[in-house]
C-alpha cells in the first residue's frame, strides 16, 4: 500500500469501514444486488488476472473453473447432502485437478493460440455437462432446494449475507494476490509475462510458474461458481460455462489494469456502475449494455491501453497527495 | 450403413466449404497482420444481413447479392485496418486480441439492437432442390454454395501467388522486415489482406443465407469452427486452413450422424484439443504459404 502514501493508508481504512457498512445503510435490494455483482465479478476478475494479467497467459476459458466450482457444490449437495460450505473448497480442488491436463496441453502454445485452446476446453466442458443427464441434469439443469434461512447450507434470507460472503472471497483474492505480488514467485511471474523466452534463459521454469499461477487461479475461480449458484438457486450448463462469465473476467481486469492489483476491482465497479445506469434509464433492453461495454473497452485500448487504474491513480496523486512521493509501482503493469 | 457414411461425408464437405471462406479470411490477417480476428464471425453475419435485405427489399437472389457484399465488405476491412488495428499493431497480443473481440462484442450487440434476436431466412425457388444420386442426395443450394466457395478460394490462390500484390501479401506474410526492405509497402498490403478477409467472409454470408437463417449470434457458430480450422492447419496457411476447414465439416456431420445431434462440435473440439496435444503447431507446420 505505500504507493497510497500515508494519507492513502487512511483512504483505505475509511474505504473498508465504507465497504463494510454499505449493507447496513442500504437496504435497496436492487441496489444491494448490484453490489453483490461487483464484488463478484471483481473477485473473479482477480483471479483472472493472476494468469491472464501477471503471466500475461490470455486465458478465455476460466468458465470452465466457474461452471466445475459451481456443478460440484450442488452436486455434493443435492446428491449426497454435503454443504456448499464444504463444496465450495471441494469445488476449488475440482478446479485444481482440472487445471492440470487443461494446463498441460495449453501451455504449449502463446499468445493467440493459447487463448483458442483455452475458449475450446470450456467449451468441451459445458458440451459435456449437457449430456450428462442422469448425472448432472443435462441440459435443463436444476434448481436448488429452498431451504429458507439455512446459513450451514449457505442459504439465507438477508442479501447483506451474501454481500459479506462475497466480500470475504474478494478480500481472499486480494490478499493472495498481494502476497504473490511481493514473493519470488511474483517476480518470476512477472518475468515470465514479459518475455518468456528471456525468462527461461536466467533460469526460471516458465512452464512451472505458469502451472503454479493457473492452480492459485482456479482455485479461486472455482469459489466464485459454488456462490453464484447459491446466490440464484439455479445452475445449468449454459450459465455455468458461460463464456461470458470468461469474457467478464479478462474484460474488468483490461479495462481496469492488467498486472495491477487493484485493476479488476476498479474495471468491475467502472463496468457496473455503467451498466446500472444505463438499465435504469434506457431499460434493460438486450445488447445495449454490452454495446456500451464494448465501446468502453475499445476507447480503454486504444486510449489507455495500460488500463484505467493508471488514470485513477493520476488523478488521485494530483487531487489528495500532490506531495511528490517516490512511486515503485506506477509502471509495473508496463 | 456405407451409405450413411458417404451422405454424412458429403453433407460435411458441403457445409466444410463455408468454414473454409471464414477459416480462410482468419488465417489470411494472422499470416499478414499478425493479429487473430475474433470478429471474423460478425463480418458473416454483416454479410447475410445484407443479403436478406436486398432479398426482401429489392427481390435480389442472395447468391447474386454476393456482388454486393463482397465489394462492401472488403471497404470496411480497409477502414477495419486503416483506423481500428493499425493503432494497436505495437501493443502487444493482449490488446490486439481485445481489440477486436471487442468489435465482435460490439457488432453482435449493435445487430441485436437494430434486427433483434429474430431468425431471418429468405425463400429461394432452389431452397428445396436437390439432386438424387442413388440413395444419396445434395442439396442444390447448398452444392452452389459449396462451388462458389471453392471458386473464391482458388480465384484468391490465383491473386496470392500471380499478382504483384498477391506475392506483396506473401512476402509480408513471410518476413516482414525483409518485406519493407524490398519496397513493399506494409500498410497497403495490410490493407488489402484484411479487405480480402473481410470480402471472404461477405461472400460466406451470401452464400449461407438460402439455406441457413441469419441472426445476430450466427458469426459464433462460423467463427468457433473457424478458430479449430486455422489452429489445425497452423495460423497463417491458406492451403491448411482450407483442407482442415473441408476435415472438419466433415469429422462434425459424422459426430452429429454417429454420436447424437448435440455432438457435432464436441467432435470438433476433440479434434483440436488432440491435435494441440501431439502436434502444437497445426497439422500443416512445414508448408509453404
Amino acid at each position: 500500500m505505500r504507493w497510497l502514501g500515508n494519507r492513502g493508508t487512511l483512504w483505505l481504512g475509511a474505504l473498508m469501514v465504507i465497504v463494510l457498512a454499505l449493507p447496513l445503510v442500504v437496504s435497496d435490494p436492487f441496489a444491494i444486488d448490484i453490489f453483490i455483482r461487483v464484488l463478484l465479478f471483481s473477485f473473479i476478475g482477480v483471479a483472472w488476472n493472476l494468469m491472464g494479467g501477471y503471466a500475461k497467459q490470455l486465458s478465455l476459458g476460466h468458465a470452465a473453473y466457474f461452471g466445475l466450482g459451481a456443478y460440484t457444490s450442488t452436486i455434493l449437495q443435492i446428491r449426497f447432502g454435503v454443504s456448499p460450505w464444504i463444496g465450495m473448497p471441494a469445488g476449488g480442488v475440482v478446479a485444481m485437478l482440472a487445471s492440470l491436463p487443461i494446463g498441460a496441453l495449453c501451455f504449449r502454445l502463446r499468445g493467440p493460440y493459447f487463448a483458442i485452446a483455452t475458449i475450446a476446453t470450456a467449451q468441451v466442458l459445458m458440451l459435456l455437462f449437457l449430456k450428462f443427464r442422469d448425472f448432472a441434469w443435462g441440459a435443463e439443469g436444476t434448481t436448488l432446494p429452498n431451504l429458507g434461512n439455512a446459513p450451514l447450507m449457505m442459504q439465507f434470507d438477508a442479501k447483506a449475507a451474501y454481500y459479506y460472503i462475497a466480500l470475504a472471497l474478494l478480500a481472499l483474492g486480494l490478499a493472495i494476490t498481494y502476497r504473490i505480488e511481493r514473493s519470488r514467485m511474483g517476480f518470476y511471474l512477472v518475468a515470465v509475462g514479459e518475455d518468456e523466452d528471456a525468462a527461461e534463459a536466467i533460469g526460471v521454469d516458465a512452464l512451472q510458474i505458469k502451472r503454479n499461477i493457473y492452480l492459485v487461479s482456479a482455485f479461486l475461480t472455482a469459489l466464485s461458481g459454488t456462490f453464484y449458484v447459491q446466490y440464484i438457486y439455479f445452475i445449468d450448463p449454459n450459465t455455468a460455462f458461460s463464456f461470458n462469465i470468461s469474457v467478464e473476467a479478462a474484460l474488468v481486469s483490461i479495462v481496469g489494469g492488467i498486472g495491477t492489483l487493484w485493476g479488476p476491482v476498479v474495471g468491475t465497479v467502472l463496468l457496473e456502475a455503467t451498466s446500472a445506469l444505463l438499465q435504469s434509464w434506457l431499460g434493460g433492453s438486450g445488447g445495449i449494455q454490452l454495446t456500451i461495454y464494448s465501446l468502453i473497452l475499445i476507447a480503454v485500448i486504444l486510449w489507455r491501453p495500460s488500463g484505467l487504474l493508471g488514470a485513477v491513480t493520476d488523478i488521485y496523486k494530483r487531487i489528495v497527495d500532490p506531495d511528490p512521493a517516490p512511486v515503485e509501482v506506477a509502471n509495473r503493469d508496463g | 450403413m456405407l451409405a450413411t457414411v458417404a451422405q454424412a461425408v458429403i453433407n460435411g464437405l458441403l457445409i466444410g466449404g463455408i468454414y473454409a471462406l471464414v477459416s480462410i479470411g482468419v488465417t489470411l490477417i494472422f499470416g499478414v497482420v499478425k493479429i487473430v480476428n475474433f470478429a471474423q464471425g460478425e463480418f458473416v453475419m454483416i454479410g447475410m444481413y445484407i443479403s436478406f435485405f436486398l432479398a426482401t427489399r429489392f427481390g435480389i437472389d442472395p447468391l447474386a447479392s454476393l456482388v454486393v457484399s463482397m465489394p462492401a465488405l472488403f471497404v470496411i476491412g480497409v477502414a477495419l485496418q486503416h483506423f481500428l488495428i493499425r493503432r494497436v499493431l505495437a501493443l502487444g497480443d493482449m490488446p490486439q486480441i481485445f481489440l477486436t473481440f471487442a468489435l465482435s462484442l460490439l457488432l453482435l450487440n449493435v445487430a441485436l439492437l437494430l434486427f433483434t434476436a429474430n431468425y431471418r431466412t429468405v425463400q429461394t425457388p432452389y431452397a428445396e432442390a436437390a439432386i438424387h444420386i442413388g440413395p444419396l442426395y445434395v442439396s442444390v443450394a447448398k452444392l452452389i454454395a459449396f462451388a462458389v466457395a471453392m471458386a473464391v478460394s482458388f480465384a484468391l490462390w490465383v491473386f496470392l501467388h500471380t499478382t504483384d500484390l498477391g506475392k506483396a501479401m506473401r512476402a509480408a506474410a513471410q518476413n516482414r522486415e525483409v518485406a519493407m526492405l524490398m519496397g513493399i509497402n506494409p500498410e497497403r498490403v495490410f490493407c488489402v489482406a484484411v479487405g480480402v478477409a473481410l470480402a471472404l467472409a461477405g461472400a460466406a454470408g451470401s452464400l449461407l443465407m438460402p439455406f441457413y437463417p441469419a441472426y445476430p449470434m450466427v458469426g459464433q457458430v462460423f467463427v468457433l469452427m473457424a478458430f479449430v480450422a486455422v489452429v489445425l492447419g497452423t495460423l497463417g496457411n491458406v492451403t491448411g486452413a482450407l483442407i482442415a476447414s473441408l476435415m472438419m465439416g466433415v469429422a462434425e456431420s459424422l459426430g452429429i450422424q454417429f454420436v447424437g445431434a448435440d455432438s457435432g462440435l464436441i467432435v470438433v473440439f476433440l479434434m483440436l484439443l488432440v491435435t494441440l496435444a501431439l502436434r502444437p503447431s497445426g497439422l500443416f507446420g512445414g508448408w509453404a504459404r
